[in-house]
C-alpha cells in the first residue's frame, strides 16, 4: 500500500508526518486559489476574444471609412498628396502611452492613445486647395487610429493572458496530479510504518510481560514452599517468627509495582 | 476682326479640341456609370471614349491606376495641340504646364530639402508640368545649388526672383513656396493675356481675364479659410494673395485681417457669386459649423470646394460658346480633369462600397 | 513580468507598413515619427508593387525587435501576407502587430495570425 506511487524521500517519523500534513493542506488552499484565479483569468479571456472579434470588425468598417475620406481628398485636391506628406512627417502627434490594469495578480497593458500637442507638421498641407478636406480626413484617420490602438491593447492582453492562463493550468494540473497525490502517499506511507512499530513494540511488551509473569510464579511457589517450610519451623519451635514476615512482605510490592 | 485672322494660326488647335470636347462624358454617360457594380464595368462605360488608354489596365484595376490611365489620355491630346500650336496661341498653351511645373518643382525641392533620391521622383511628376530641364534638379544635392544653378534656368525663375530666397526654400514650409509660386505664376498669366498684343482686346482677354480673377479670388479665399489654426501668420498670409481679381483690393485687405469664417464671409459679400457660396453652404450666419462637409453641409451636401468646382465648371462650358480664342483649350483641360476626377470619385465610391455618396461629382453637360 | 514593464514605458510610438493610401492617411492622423539626425529613422514603410519583400521583412525586424520606442505595428494584411511567416512567429506581447484592411483589400479575418488563434482556441 505505501509502495503503490511515488513519495517523498523521508524519515518515516510523527515529525515528518506533522510536515507532510500541513503540506497536504497548503496544496489544498493553492490548488483552489489557483484554479479560482485560473477561473476569473479564462472569464477574462473569453471576454477578451469576443471583445477583439468585435473590435476587428469594427476596424474594418472604420478603416473604410477612413479611406474613403481619402478619397475625398484626393478628389479635392486634384493630385497625390502621398509623398509630401511622407516627407513633411516629423514628429509624432499621435502617441500613446502604456498603463496596467491588474486582473487576479496579473498585469495586462493597455495602451492609451493621446494627442502629443502643438505638433502639427501637415498644418499647411492643401493651403491651396483641399485644406478643409484634409483636416476632416485627419480627424477620420485619427478616429481610425484610436480604434486600432485599442484594439492593439485588447490584443497584447489577448497574447499575455493566453500565456499566463497556460502558466496557471499548468501549475493547477501539477498540484493537483502530482503533488497532492504524491503528499497523500508520503503520510499514508508514514502512517503504515509508524503502525508497523507500534505493533513490534506492543507484542515486545506482551513478550516482556509474559517473561516477567512467568519470573513472578516461580519466585511466588519458591516463597511459598519457604513460608511452608518456615511454618513447620514455627511449629517446632514456636514464637521468632515476625522479623522474616515483614521482609516478605516489603519483597512482594516490589514484585508487583515491577509487572504494572 | 480678330476673326479674319486668328484661324490663320490658331484655328486648328481651336477645331480639335471642339472635338475633344465632345469626348467629354455627358449626363448620360456619367447616369450609366454611377449604375455600374465594379470597377470593370466602369471601364466598358469608359470605353468609348478612353478606347485604347484603358485597354492594357488589368482586369478590376485600382481606382489611381485607372485615374492614371486618363490622365495619360489628356496629356497626349494636349501634347498633341502644343505640337500643333505656333506663334502666341503657343506661349498661352506653355503657360497653362506652368501650373503643374510648379507643383514638381514643389515636389522635387521636398525632395532635395529630405536628402531623398529625386530620380525617382521624377516618375511621380505630373506628365504636363514636365520641361527639359526636369531632369536636371535631380542633380543638385542641396537647396542652394539648387537655387543658384538649375531653378533659374527652368522656365519659372521669373516666379522665383524677387520674391523667394535659397534661404526661404530651405526655411519656409513649402506650401508657402508653392503658394508663393502659384500667385507669381497667376498674376504673370494675368498680365500676360492682358497685355500681349494678339490677345489683348480679343475674346480671349475678356474670358481668360474672368476665369483667372475667379481662379484668384477662389484661392484666396481658400487660403484663408485654411490657414485658421495653423502658424501662418496675417502678414505672410496677406503675401500668398494674388494681386488682381474681383476682390482685389478691398475684399484681399478684408481676406488678410479676418479671423474666422466668418470674416472671411464679410470680405467677400462684396461679390454676388462668392456671398452665394457663402450662404449656400451655411457660413455666413452660421459660423463654423459644416465647414468642409461634402456631406456635411446644407446645400445638397455640397461644400465650399464643391461649389467653387461647380462654378469653375460653368464657366469653362460658356467658354466653348466664344470663337477665335485659344481659352477653350483651357477651358477643356478644367474640363477633363473634372471629369478624371468625377470618374476616379466614382470608381472609388464602387470600389469601396459608398454608393450613397456617389452622385457627389459635377456634370456640366 | 517586471522586467518588462520598465521596457514598455518607453514605447510611445505606432509604426507602419502599408500601402501608399494607407501611410498617408495613418501619417495624417499624426502618427509620423522621423528620429533626429544624423541616424534618423523613419517609423514607417511604403510598399508598392515595386518593394522587395526583404526589404518589408527588414523592415518588420526593425519595427519589432531593434527599435525599443514602438508600441504598435500596424501592417496591410496584404503585405502581411508576404511576410506571413514572420508575422506569425511573432509572438512577444511588445509590440502589438496589428492587421489592418488596405483600401484595395477588404479586411479577411481569416487570414489574421491572431483571430486564427482566437478562432482555434473555441474550437471553431
Amino acid at each position: 500500500m505505501s509502495g503503490a506511487g511515488p513519495r517523498e524521500a523521508v524519515f518515516p517519523t510523527r515529525q515528518s508526518l506533522g510536515l507532510m500534513k500541513s503540506k497536504l493542506k497548503g496544496a489544498e488552499i493553492g490548488h483552489s486559489l489557483l484554479k479560482r484565479k485560473s477561473e476569473a483569468l479564462t472569464k477574462r479571456f473569453r471576454d477578451i476574444t469576443r471583445r477583439i472579434d468585435e473590435a476587428k470588425q469594427k476596424m474594418g468598417r472604420v478603416m473604410q471609412i477612413a479611406a474613403f475620406s481619402l478619397a475625398e481628398v484626393s478628389y479635392a485636391v486634384g493630385g497625390d498628396i502621398g509623398y509630401q506628406i511622407q516627407e513633411s512627417a516629423k514628429q509624432a502627434r499621435f502617441r500613446v502611452r502604456s498603463k496596467h490594469e491588474n486582473v487576479s495578480g496579473v498585469f495586462l497593458p493597455q495602451f492609451e492613445s493621446y494627442t502629443k500637442e502643438g505638433v502639427n507638421d501637415f498644418g499647411l498641407t492643401g493651403l491651396g486647395k483641399g485644406g478643409q478636406q484634409i483636416q476632416r480626413c485627419r480627424e477620420t484617420y485619427a478616429r481610425a487610429v484610436e480604434t486600432l490602438v485599442e484594439l492593439a491593447s485588447l490584443q497584447t492582453a489577448f497574447l499575455v493572458l493566453d500565456e499566463v492562463i497556460k502558466v496557471v493550468n499548468r501549475r493547477v494540473n501539477a498540484i493537483e496530479h502530482v503533488i497532492i497525490p504524491r503528499t497523500e502517499n508520503t503520510i499514508k506511507y508514514i502512517n503504515s510504518e509508524l503502525d508497523e512499530l507500534d505493533r513490534e513494540e506492543f507484542y515486545r511488551l506482551k513478550k516482556v510481560s509474559n517473561k516477567k509473569q512467568r519470573d513472578t510464579a516461580a519466585a511466588d511457589a519458591e516463597i511459598l514452599a519457604a513460608r511452608q517450610r518456615q511454618a513447620e519451623k514455627d511449629k517446632e519451635n514456636g514464637g521468632a517468627a515476625e522479623e522474616p514476615d515483614s521482609v516478605d512482605v516489603l519483597g512482594e510490592q516490589e514484585d508487583t509495582d515491577v509487572i504494572f | 476682326m480678330e476673326g479674319l485672322f486668328f484661324n490663320v494660326n490658331g484655328g486648328y488647335v481651336e477645331g480639335i479640341v471642339r472635338g475633344y470636347r465632345n469626348c467629354l462624358l455627358s449626363g448620360q454617360n456619367y447616369s450609366n456609370l454611377t449604375q455600374c457594380e465594379t470597377i470593370d464595368d466602369v471601364k466598358l462605360q469608359l470605353a468609348p471614349a478612353y478606347g485604347d488608354f484603358l485597354a492594357s489596365l488589368p482586369p478590376n484595376p485600382s481606382t489611381s491606376a485607372l485615374a492614371g490611365r486618363m490622365t495619360d489620355k489628356l496629356v497626349s491630346e494636349f501634347r498633341y495641340l502644343i505640337a500643333q500650336a505656333t506663334g502666341s496661341t503657343a506661349k498661352f498653351l506653355e503657360y497653362l504646364t506652368y501650373g503643374y511645373m510648379i507643383d514638381n518643382i514643389a515636389l522635387l525641392i521636398t525632395g532635395t530639402l529630405h536628402e531623398r533620391d529625386t530620380r525617382e521622383l521624377l516618375e511621380r511628376c505630373h506628365p504636363l508640368g514636365w520641361f527639359e530641364t526636369l531632369p536636371v534638379l535631380c542633380v543638385a544635392t542641396n537647396i542652394e545649388e539648387l537655387y543658384n544653378s538649375v531653378l533659374i534656368e527652368t522656365p519659372l525663375a521669373p516666379y522665383f526672383k524677387g520674391s523667394l530666397s535659397h534661404q526661404d526654400l530651405d526655411e519656409l514650409n513649402i506650401e508657402i513656396v508653392r503658394n508663393t509660386l502659384y500667385k507669381n505664376y497667376l498674376e504673370d498669366f494675368y498680365n500676360f493675356i492682358s497685355t500681349h498684343p494678339d490677345f489683348a482686346g480679343t475674346p480671349t482677354q475678356e474670358v481668360m481675364t474672368e476665369i483667372l480673377q475667379f481662379e484668384a479670388d477662389r484661392r484666396a479665399i481658400n487660403i484663408t479659410l485654411n490657414s485658421f489654426g495653423t502658424e501662418l501668420s496675417k502678414l505672410e498670409r496677406r503675401k500668398l494673395y494674388p494681386e488682381f481679381g474681383k476682390l482685389y483690393p478691398e475684399g484681399s485687405l478684408m481676406l488678410s485681417r479676418a479671423e474666422d469664417v466668418e470674416g472671411v464671409a464679410l470680405a467677400v459679400s462684396a461679390v454676388g457669386d462668392y456671398k452665394a457660396f457663402f450662404d449656400a453652404v451655411g457660413l455666413s450666419q452660421g459660423g463654423g459649423g459644416g465647414l468642409g462637409g461634402m456631406g456635411g453641409g446644407p446645400a445638397d451636401g455640397k461644400s465650399l470646394e464643391d461649389l467653387f468646382y461647380q462654378k469653375e465648371m460653368e464657366m469653362s462650358k460658356l467658354v466653348f460658346t466664344r470663337q477665335f480664342t485659344p481659352a477653350v483649350v483651357y477651358a477643356w483641360m478644367k474640363l477633363k480633369e473634372q471629369e478624371i476626377r468625377n470618374v476616379t470619385w466614382i470608381a472609388e465610391c464602387i470600389a469601396q462600397n459608398q454608393k450613397e455618396r456617389i452622385g457627389n461629382f459635377i456634370s456640366v453637360f | 513580468m517586471a522586467a518588462s514593464a520598465a521596457t514598455y514605458k518607453d514605447r510611445q510610438f505606432l509604426a507602419v507598413i502599408g500601402d501608399e493610401d494607407s501611410v498617408t492617411g495613418l501619417l495624417l492622423a499624426g502618427i509620423g515619427h522621423v528620429t533626429d539626425p544624423p541616424d534618423s529613422q523613419r517609423n514607417f514603410l511604403v510598399v508598392d508593387s515595386k518593394t522587395e519583400t526583404s526589404e518589408i521583412e527588414r523592415a518588420f525586424e526593425n519595427f519589432t525587435q531593434e527599435r525599443k520606442d514602438i508600441a504598435v505595428v500596424l501592417i496591410n494584411q496584404h503585405i502581411a501576407e508576404r511576410i506571413r511567416h514572420s508575422v506569425d512567429t511573432f509572438a512577444d506581447p511588445f509590440p502589438a502587430v496589428l492587421e489592418i484592411p488596405s483600401k484595395d483589400h477588404p479586411y479577411d479575418p481569416e487570414k489574421d495570425s491572431v483571430l486564427k488563434r482566437v478562432r482555434r482556441l473555441f474550437g471553431e
